[in-house]
């Protein structure tokens, strides 16, 4: 193993792969800050270049893709509050508003280093405890799938903001939102009202871009414009030393927080990026900063989405099973190499595994000093004229929600949720509730209809009997959710804070 | 032909070769999307649409397909994933196109034949598309952890009959590739399964593993890593012929005819112009006996059992037959 281990090293080290991991991650970093285009449709359409390229040369070139993609979905989530991915939502709460207050250039920092800690420590977790993450991985069937996703929308509730009612209110119009569309197990129709569009569900981007953006859009228009001048013109400093080490703590909480839930299939960044943020919220002494331009609060989500990235590889990587599409894409370029991963690959050419998981940690050197370098050159959009700003990001916003799919009801999606974003704006409602319960809505549905099927019908017996994992988290969920309840609405203070409440955000 | 060999040696990290193969690599990518100056069809990049997500076997397949027929259409093959409605969502988009041949579906059996006799559809699949190409074709396997109780297909059909919906088969979507030939078995040996969804193949395969169901499917090219490493058993495999030296074919156990194949296939909208498919359909020939083509479709694991156009219609055409009264069968309607 020792042997393996080291020979992957050596293998590791080679100038091309270090040069095609760099083109990876600029280009990954460029198509995920493009808003609609996934770092999913990045990976997918270079693929074919890594058919040509050596292994350790094309595979770790798709991984600079993933990683590069990943943190550049936060740059236009920071920079106009247009999440380019789901995982960068939580990012766009605290990245925006230092925007807003000229310090993009700060959070573009924040959110680098927080990505590049939280991932590097996530690949070295991965490389030292690949086999019992791998056993642990087993243990995730749907039930408890079900049960943690339970647990991750009892969170939301019980975090969902100032004004609980209107919190619960939201997430529960996105829990009805993921309702939209067939029924994922038994392939009914629900609330489509007859529309064929509606029939595939509610598109996820375009309900990002509306809720995020569009009011974004609106309030600057509407805005005078020595306002604009002193907020979008400021390029603003790069992070302090000080204000990196503040933030330590939480990019370490989220990186463990992170690293667990990409341990459990079908979780993701998105869950973890929320997971992240709703914990520093917690621990932080200051809660009421968040969401009005706390560095913390950015670092939280970047950390806790990109530590998912090592775990997700456990299951390709020793059973030779993708466990998303992203890993999927990867098993493609495996194969197409004439490597099929798995527990033979281990066996047989382990050294190639290891090379594979060390090129994923040294990449994130490359990623520093290229993000680095990026960054003015990202932090300078926000510079340009607001009058050719704004053009340029509706026309993102529309493009953006065009280009997942194709589809003109796309944008006229993007234009209802707009239009839901400004009104829910205007009456002070937080949209993160809705668009938490809208994607955490459907896997729940499915995990627990999977769950339904196995039990054959006897769910309490099944839940009591065979699975205790199940039982554990839902004995938990509840306390869980009382606690932070309770924590969050103490450190408010009380009698003033109600009315002062409403009219922040 | 020589990127093939330049690349292909492992270990040996020489810059130089890499970084040509690098751009080389680069300028295929490119040349792709660059539209030639050909006259007449085709004159711009033809579309090819996929009604199924991103990175599964079909998007692979695509992309080994689309990065080599430009050179035989002289013109670029974009693909375009359009997800949704199980499938529904993209084909409906190729079934309202404009039939000029600049869009093109590729999809499988099961979509293109089975759902139009469980749902409503918007368009009508026999008449509104045609076969360009059928590219190849995966048999289904059933498959038993290693150390399960079922020694043979026998033994499990047999556990279902007297049990029935205990024993747990995992599936990836209702009437998809995993779920329909469980269906076609279940009908022609009257047992019964309980038949659980994943989302996908592989999700499903984790499960069998894991212990949380009895049996899975899964097709060849997907089940080496788990077999070589002595994880799974298979009982059977779709078709008459055996895959596997010690295992029988769907055939022995007695269930003949079109069940447990997918089919990967290249349609068209029907209206479109004869000679514009006929064009087509001359390309994929073409590509079929493509070296590199056939090259690389072997090592992401796939065979090149080709049909040609003609021939896969009238297969359609049975398969719409078959698939109907299968379906009377399950639902009772």
């Amino acid at each position: 193993m020792l042997e393996q281990f080291l020979t992957g090293f050596e293998m590791a080290l080679r100038a091309d792969t270090f040069l095609m991991v760099s083109i990876g991650l600029f280009s990954g970093m460029l198509i995920g800050a493009l808003p609609g285009f996934t770092t999913l449709m990045a990976m997918a359409i270079l693929l074919p270049v890594s058919f040509f390229l050596d292994p350790l040369v094309g595979i770790p070139f798709l991984l600079g893709i993933y990683k590069g993609g990943i943190f550049g979905g936060s740059i236009p989530a920071i920079l106009v509050s247009m999440p380019g991915t789901g995982a960068a939502i939580a990012t766009t709460y605290d990245g925006y508003q230092l925007t807003q207050k000229g310090k993009s250039r700060k959070a573009l920092d924040i959110a680098l280093f927080s990505s590049i800690i939280g991932d590097t420590a996530s690949d070295i977790f991965t490389l030292l405890m690949i086999f019992p993450i791998a056993l642990l991985v087993m243990q995730f069937g749907p039930p408890e799938l079900a049960a943690i996703l339970l647990l991750s929308l009892v969170v939301v509730a019980a975090t969902a903001g100032k004004n609980p009612i209107k919190g619960l209110l939201m997430m529960f119009i996105g829990v009805w939102f993921s309702l939209i569309g067939t029924d994922p197990i038994g392939g009914v129709e629900r609330f489509t009202f007859g529309h064929f569009e509606l029939k595939s569900g509610i598109p996820l981007l375009p309900m990002l871009i509306g809720v995020f953006a569009i009011p974004e859009i609106v309030s600057v228009i509407s805005r005078n414009a020595d306002q604009l001048k002193a907020t979008s013109k400021v390029l603003g400093e790069r992070l302090k030393i000080h204000e990196f080490k503040r933030c330590l703590r939480t990019i370490a909480r989220s990186t463990v927080l992170g690293t667990g839930i990409g341990i459990v299939p079908g979780l993701g960044q998105v869950v973890a990026a929320m997971m992240g943020y709703t914990a520093a919220k917690n621990a932080s002494a200051n809660p009421e900063n968040f969401g009005k331009g706390e560095l913390e609060g950015v670092a939280a989500a970047e950390a806790a989405n990109n530590a998912v990235n090592g775990p997700t590889m456990v299951p390709l990587l020793t059973l030779g099973i993708p466990g998303d599409n992203v890993t999927a894409i990867l098993l493609g370029a495996f194969i197409a190499q004439g490597l099929r991963p798995g527990p033979e690959l281990f066996e047989s050419q382990g050294s190639i595994v290891f090379a594979i998981l060390i090129i994923m940690v040294l990449a994130n050197i490359l990623f520093l000093i290229i993000g680095y370098l990026s960054i003015p050159f990202f932090a300078r959009l926000v510079s340009i004229k607001s009058s050719l700003l704004i053009p340029l990001v509706v026309m993102f916003a529309v493009a953006g929600s065009y280009v997942f799919r194709s589809d003109v009801f796309d944008i006229v999606m993007l234009a209802f949720f707009g239009l839901f974003g400004v009104i829910a704006k205007a009456g002070r409602f937080d949209v993160m509730p809705m668009v938490m319960g809208f994607i955490l809505g459907n896997p729940l549905e499915y995990a627990f209809g999977q769950t339904l099927a196995m039990s054959d019908g006897n769910f309490w017996q099944f839940a009591l009997t065979q699975r205790p994992g199940m039982l554990a988290i839902l004995v938990i969920t509840p306390v869980i959710g009382i606690l932070l309840w309770r924590s969050i609405n103490k450190k408010r203070p009380q009698p003033v804070a109600a009315k002062h409440d409403e009219v922040a955000d | 032909m020589k990127l093939f060999n330049i690349t292909r040696s492992m270990s040996s990290g020489v810059l130089k070769k890499s970084v040509f193969a690098t751009t080389a690599a680069f300028l295929l990518a490119f040349t792709s999307i660059s539209p030639s100056m050909a006259e007449g069809y085709p004159e711009k990049p033809i579309s090819l649409v996929i009604p199924l997500g991103a990175g599964g076997s079909h998007d692979l397949n695509a992309r080994v397909m689309t990065s080599v027929i430009p050179q035989y259409l002289n013109q670029a093959m974009i693909v375009q994933l359009s997800p949704g409605a199980a499938g529904q969502k993209g084909t409906n988009e190729v079934a309202t196109a404009k039939p000029d041949g600049y869009t093109l579906l590729f999809t499988h059996n099961y979509i293109d034949q089975l759902q139009q006799h469980v749902e409503n559809l918007p368009y009508k699949p026999l008449e509104d598309f045609v076969t360009v190409a059928r590219i190849n074709f995966a048999p289904i396997a059933i498959v038993v952890q290693a150390d399960s109780p079922y020694q043979t297909a026998e033994e499990l059909f047999t556990a279902a009959k007297e049990n029935p919906g205990k024993v747990k088969m995992a599936h990836s979507g209702n009437w998809g590739a995993l779920f329909v030939p469980a269906a076609q078995l279940m009908q022609a040996n009257g047992f019964e399964l309980n038949l659980v969804p994943y989302k996908g193949g592989g999700p499903a395969m984790q499960a069998l593993l894991s212990g949380d169901v009895d049996v899975t499917m899964g097709f060849p090219s997907t089940l080496a890593g788990q077999l070589s490493a002595g994880k799974v058993r298979v009982l059977a495999t779709a078709g008459d012929e055996r895959i596997y030296p010690d295992v029988p074919s769907f055939s022995e156990l007695g269930v003949n005819g079109d069940v447990g194949f997918m089919h990967r296939v290249v349609l068209a909208p029907k209206d479109i112009p004869s000679d514009r498919l006929d064009m087509l359909r001359a390309a994929f020939d073409q590509l079929n006996d493509d070296k590199t083509y056939q090259r690389m479709m072997s090592r992401m694991g796939e065979n090149i059992d080709y049909m040609s156009g003609t021939d896969y219609d009238k297969a359609r055409a049975e398969q719409a037959v078959s698939y109907k009264s299968l379906v009377e069968s399950i639902t009772g309607g």
